[in-house]
């Protein structure tokens, strides 16, 4: 065996020891009791206790950009706030109980009526008159609290869609509605279905789920340290490890507004030194929280799952941040792909593709621009909305074009493909997610300037 | 008739699995998808198929992907729309 296999192979079993029986024998017997005691209903309750604290802390921290906690209104607009994003969570949750007897015109478009309900709130809070008065307060409040229930009530009525409902208590869908684990506006871990679907029912799958989490919690404290030497070593950050030797690169939003007048070997650096920063700062944050749901039983799937070595645009997409894809696909994809150009199936797989990575894509990050839901400027959103329009839509095609290339490919598998080939494919992978970053990036760069800076990483300007 | 249903559907499935993971090694009621014996984009022609086949309308009775990814999950489908 030469040294690079056998480091594969000791690398291999590392990785895959959660699934060692031995491995799950001896964490079992060394939590002893404990395990037996954590049944699935008090692992539940206990994710639910801390949805209690959630409950409040969540919403007054999304309102915090509006709503200043020391002004006079501040703790009655956050009592308000907290209390009305309660009130329709609980009105999410009997709508979903009580699916069937809903009227037909909402049993249709089930989604369309919740986002109709957020964006109804959204233009009374821009009607409401005394901009500065608990009533205006408390809109606002409510305009940058929701985003963060949208999709998890999303999840709840598509439970109630599916007939699921039935056997479930309101405090079982408080777990993921408000999430002790963590997570932004996309639902890591989806909603009770899912989570309920990769539960551990016996001590030995709990055990499993345990070790497995605390691999990725491993992990993501890995990452948080190549993070840290990255910031020194690479972007020459002061108060990071190392920053003396660092080679003190550009970030991405430092340089598109200079407009291309960077040398094209920073620029070029840059967009691939920052997609491993995303990538590795993603996986960090996703492993913190998936790690949490095993450890409490939930063996769900990661988030990140080597994306950086991914053979194609879509393997990538699929892997680099697993719940927003699942969301996009739930949400968008699959609803366009069963009710349009059905007969047609490239026309149908392309329009399924631009409704989810394009359309979908961008409503999610519309949902996050708080400054365009308080004050509906439509004229302060275009630079935002051009690049960004943009990039969802390249990504789109990007992807549409990859499906298209992996279903004529399926039959050779990755592992038939030569180095050479594996190397050139993951390489074109990663130029084609940097390069489309230019538009992506949350700087104030117009779009003429990300256009610049885009023709200067080939010379040309 | 889910024994005619199974050996269409296994038929059907060994025309779009990846060729180097033998079918029958995956439990019915197994995820082909975390197998690794079919990828995500399989589920696409996995509904083509029950649309084509058994005239399934996903846009009437709702599509849960996750049910689609083991044989069980098909074969169940399959039985709960022809009834």
């Amino acid at each position: 065996m030469s040294l690079a296999s056998g480091f594969a192979e000791t690398a291999r079993r590392l990785g895959q020891l959660h699934e060692d029986p031995a491995v799950v024998a001896r964490w079992q017997a060394w939590t002893g009791p404990l395990l037996s005691r954590l049944t699935p209903p008090r692992r539940r309750a206990l994710l639910a206790l801390g949805a209690l604290y959630v409950v409040v802390r969540r919403p007054l921290k999304e309102m915090a950009p509006a709503v200043d906690a020391r002004a006079p209104a501040g703790p009655l607009v956050g009592a308000m706030v907290v209390v009305l994003c309660l009130v329709v969570v609980a009105l999410a949750y009997l709508a979903a109980r009580r699916f069937a007897s809903l009227p037909a015109v909402v049993r249709g478009r089930p989604q369309l009526w919740l986002h109709g309900g957020f964006w109804a709130i959204v233009v009374l809070g821009w009607l409401v008159p005394d901009r500065g008065g608990a009533v205006a307060l408390t809109f606002w409040g409510l305009v940058l609290a929701l985003p963060l229930l949208l999709w998890r009530m999303g999840y709840l009525l598509l439970s109630g869609q599916r007939g699921r409902m039935a056997s479930t208590r309101f405090s079982d869908h408080l777990l993921y509605l408000y999430p002790a684990y963590g997570g932004s506006n996309t639902p890591y871990g989806k909603g009770l279905d899912h989570l309920a679907r990769h539960e551990a029912g016996t001590d030995e799958a709990l055990a499993r789920s345990q070790l497995a989490g605390l691999k990725l919690l491993l992990l993501a404290a890995i990452y948080h340290g190549l993070l840290d030497l990255m910031a020194g070593l690479v972007y020459a950050e002061t108060r990071a490890p190392l920053s003396a030797h660092g080679l003190g690169l550009s970030r991405l939003e430092a340089l598109l507004p200079a407009a291309g007048r960077a040398p094209w070997t920073a620029a070029w650096a840059a967009l691939y030194a920052g997609l491993v920063w995303d990538v590795l700062k993603l996986a960090a944050r996703g492993h913190e929280i998936v790690g949490i749901l095993r450890v409490f039983g939930f063996n769900v799937f990661r988030n990140t799952y080597k994306p950086l070595l991914a053979p194609s645009v879509v393997e990538f997409w699929n892997r680099y941040y697993y719940y927003f894809k699942e969301l996009l696909v739930e949400f968008f994809f699959f609803p366009t792909y069963v009710r349009r150009f059905r007969h047609h199936p490239r026309l149908r797989i392309l329009a399924a593709t631009l409704a989810a990575a394009g359309l979908g894509n961008l409503y999610y990050h519309l949902l996050q621009n708080d400054a365009f839901l308080l004050t509906l400027d439509w004229a302060g959103l275009r630079p935002w909305l051009e690049a960004r329009a943009f990039y969802c839509l390249a990504l789109a095609l990007g992807i549409y074009v990859s499906m298209r290339r992996e279903q004529r490919r399926r039959g050779a598998t990755a592992a038939t493909a030569s180095l050479p080939t594996r190397v050139r494919r993951i390489a074109g992978v990663w130029t084609f997610f940097a390069l489309i970053s230019i538009w992506a990036d949350a700087s104030s760069a117009t779009f003429g300037q990300r256009v610049e800076f885009f023709v200067s990483l080939f010379g040309l300007r | 008739m889910r024994q005619r249903h199974r050996e269409r559907v296994l038929e059907f499935l060994r025309t779009i699995q990846k060729p180097d993971r033998p079918l029958a090694a995956v439990a019915e009621t197994d995820s082909l998808v975390e197998a690794g014996l079919i990828d995500s984009l399989a589920l696409l022609e996995i509904v083509a198929f029950l649309e084509e086949q058994y005239r399934i309308d996903f846009a009437a009775t709702g599509l849960e992907p996750e049910l689609l990814t083991s044989v069980s999950g098909i074969l169940d489908l399959i039985e709960r729309e022809s009834r």
